[in-house]
């Protein structure tokens, strides 16, 4: 039996520390994290609302909010089906070395984004360890591809790190009952370990999307910023905001707020329903 | 081993044993399970059980000897071209599937019609009584309704032989007793034959057909359940299942001794040499207690004894009590309450003890008991 929190009290009657503990944790958050959020909103409405719709709808925002969507999404298949597979390989199988490639995995958490971005330029970039090889029709570097590497080498860590405990801690009776059934590996796989992942995979899926949307520092580094060509919405707001546009910019900060309080609403509140049903 | 018949086994356990690492969790494991027979393995956490269980299902691979299914050597197969039936302790059932659909399982992927499949499925939920839960997910089952749909998923791809791994652990003591009844009686009907695993003696002699008792990684005896608790072959089967009084003496012109105590034995126990090192072994309900003064001699006499400690215990009562010999061992017995209302015990009584009922084992020093195996 868990003990019950609430009802766990150190005094009789009214308790003052109660509501003045909650009141201090609000006004901690106000300046730190609150007040910046809503000064966004704010900002982005005070020149009125068709100005803030002007603003969205520009062409090289319309641009840069499809563009991050765009390579958010390939790096977070990628990131998914690698997460997946490391995080089945690593917890199924016990080998020499294991533990350095868990440690190799997690290691972009650790690295700063534009040192992440700095080394992507120096593998591919034009006179890089690997890219002065590439013919210029191969130069991925300073294309849309680059932010699709920068954001796969920045949450390389993320669906992995969801998925791999939720495996570890599988019971593994319903593989083998699986198997004693007459499944074959991938039948099991199919069948059983994938539906049991469901949840993780689609944490995994939000928490790297929502990492990939908002990444800066290495995709300024690989993109060049190339306004309607490879510049992302963290990137279009950078560059506006220095131009003294702060309309524009800010109007592309609301919909990123926006999107990822809905990514993280989903990711909280959906969490039972995905591990349940 | 039952009648000598010219049909295979349906399950032919050989010569297997098996190592993890350096460490031997299984000897030289023999038997054989015959079709619509219920073989038990009983033995303590550690002793080889499970293991005997995977492998004959093919999650574990022997390290030598073989496993035949009606004469069929399956040894190199991998589980899922084995066709055995699993009852897994948790039950393995899968959470994302309806009753149905797991029951369904093992035809969806033999590649059954859906026409057979739910044909099939109607069929096992009415056997398992689970009718109108077979919409539900297994969280919303109780514990023996989840053990029916393990069951029911096992059976329904006609499995050549039922494994049950201590398929009654998770549940209380009262469910216990009710569904090894109701599986006993199921499994009667549907003649499939199944090996269960259990560390629960009671649960051994109630469901068994046979029962293996294993020991450190051997079968120290295999037998039908009266034969294994009334002729327990070593002094761990007659321990393990159920108690035993053991007294240690020598055997001396056709009797055992010890001290003042004589028994004399029947024609067959007398293969012992003069002098050789014995053991008395005997049950608790195998001693008869009488007051001195009344006493009769339909049975062999141990010697005069002291009541140390008088105890309930359900169905009987327990005492302890200390023999008046030379050594003073101190033997456990059991009386019902027919014989405790016409005979009543306190502490500090005297008593004549004898025995009614016993087996005599050679006593080896340092022996094991597997050189201790008397057969």
């Amino acid at each position: 039996m868990s003990a019950n929190l609430s009802n766990l009290r150190h005094t009789h009657g009214f308790d003052l520390v109660k509501p003045l503990s909650v009141a201090a944790l609000v006004l901690m958050m106000l300046p730190l994290i609150l007040l910046p959020l809503a000064s966004i909103f704010i900002f982005g409405m005070s020149a009125g609302l068709d100005k803030f719709w002007d603003s969205l709808t520009a062409p090289d925002a319309i641009f840069a909010l499809k563009l991050s969507i765009v390579t958010s999404f390939w790096a977070t298949v990628f990131n998914i089906v690698f997460g997946l597979f490391a995080a089945y390989v690593l917890a199924r199988y016990q080998f020499w070395g294991r533990n350095a490639i868990i440690v190799l995995i997690s290691i972009p958490t650790a690295i700063p984004t534009a040192v992440a971005g700095f080394a992507l330029l120096l593998l591919w970039g034009p006179y890089g360890l690997l890219g002065q090889y590439l013919s210029d029709e191969y130069r991925i570097m300073f294309t849309p591809y680059a932010i699709i590497l920068a954001n796969i080498f920045v949450t390389f860590p993320l669906a992995f790190g969801v998925i791999m405990p939720v495996l570890e801690t599988m019971d593994r009776s319903l593989e083998e009952a699986s198997a004693t059934i007459g499944a074959s590996r991938w039948q099991t796989f199919w069948h059983v370990t994938l539906p049991a992942l469901r949840g993780a995979i689609v944490g995994g899926a939000l928490l790297t999307f929502a990492r990939s949307v908002g990444e800066f520092g290495s995709t300024i580094l690989v993109s060049g910023n190339l306004s309607g060509r490879t510049q992302t919405a963290p990137l279009y707001i950078f560059a506006k905001f220095n131009e003294g546009q702060v309309e524009a910019a800010n109007a592309i900060a609301v919909v990123l707020a926006v999107f990822s309080f809905i990514i993280f609403s989903i990711l909280f509140f959906a969490r039972d329903w995905l591990e349940t049903e | 081993m039952k009648g000598a018949s010219n049909r295979e086994a349906a399950v032919q356990v050989r010569n297997v044993s098996k190592a993890f690492g350096s460490t031997p969790v299984l000897r030289d494991i023999n038997f054989a399970v015959e079709e619509g027979e219920i073989v038990v393995l009983l033995g303590a956490s550690g002793s080889g059980k499970t293991t005997i269980l995977r492998i004959i299902s093919g999650l574990e691979t022997q390290d030598e000897g073989s496993v035949a299914f009606d004469g069929r050597d399956v040894s190199q197969l991998p589980a899922r071209l084995r066709s055995t039936g699993v009852i897994f302790q948790s039950y393995a059932l899968f959470p994302k599937m309806s009753v149905e659909k797991n029951i369904g399982y093992g035809l969806r992927l033999r590649g059954r019609k859906k026409a057979e499949i739910d044909a099939r499925v109607d069929e096992l939920v009415r056997l398992v009584h689970l009718d109108e839960h077979r919409k539900k997910r297994p969280s919303q089952l109780s514990g023996g309704q989840q053990q029916r749909v393990a069951i029911a998923r096992a059976l329904a791809y006609e499995p050549e032989v039922l494994l049950f791994d201590e398929p009654f652990g998770a549940l209380d003591a009262q469910i216990r007793t009710r569904l090894r009844r109701e599986i006993r009686s199921l499994l009667k009907e549907i003649k499939v034959p199944s090996i269960f695993i259990t560390h629960d003696q009671e649960e051994a002699l109630e469901l068994g057909d046979r029962i293996a008792v294993l020991n450190a990684g051997r079968i120290e005896q295999i037998g039908t359940p009266y034969e294994v608790y009334m002729y327990p072959q070593t002094e761990f089967v007659a321990t393990f299942l159920g108690a035993a009084n053991i007294l240690v003496g020598t055997f001396e012109s056709g009797s055992f001794r010890a001290g003042k105590i004589a028994i004399e034995l029947g024609e067959t126990e007398l293969r012992f040499r003069e002098g050789q090192s014995i053991k008395l072994v005997f049950r608790p309900e195998d001693v008869f207690l009488r007051k001195p003064d009344n006493r009769k001699q339909n049975y062999q006499n141990l010697s005069d004894a002291v009541i140390e400690e008088v105890s309930f215990v359900g169905a009987f009562e327990r005492l302890q009590i200390r023999l008046e010999t030379d050594e003073r061992q101190q033997l456990i017995v059991t009386r019902p309450k027919t014989e405790t209302s016409m005979n009543p015990l306190k502490e500090g009584d005297r008593v004549s003890t004898g025995v009614v009922r016993f087996r005599i084992l050679p006593n080896f020093p340092l022996g094991s008991e597997t050189a201790a195996k008397i057969v």
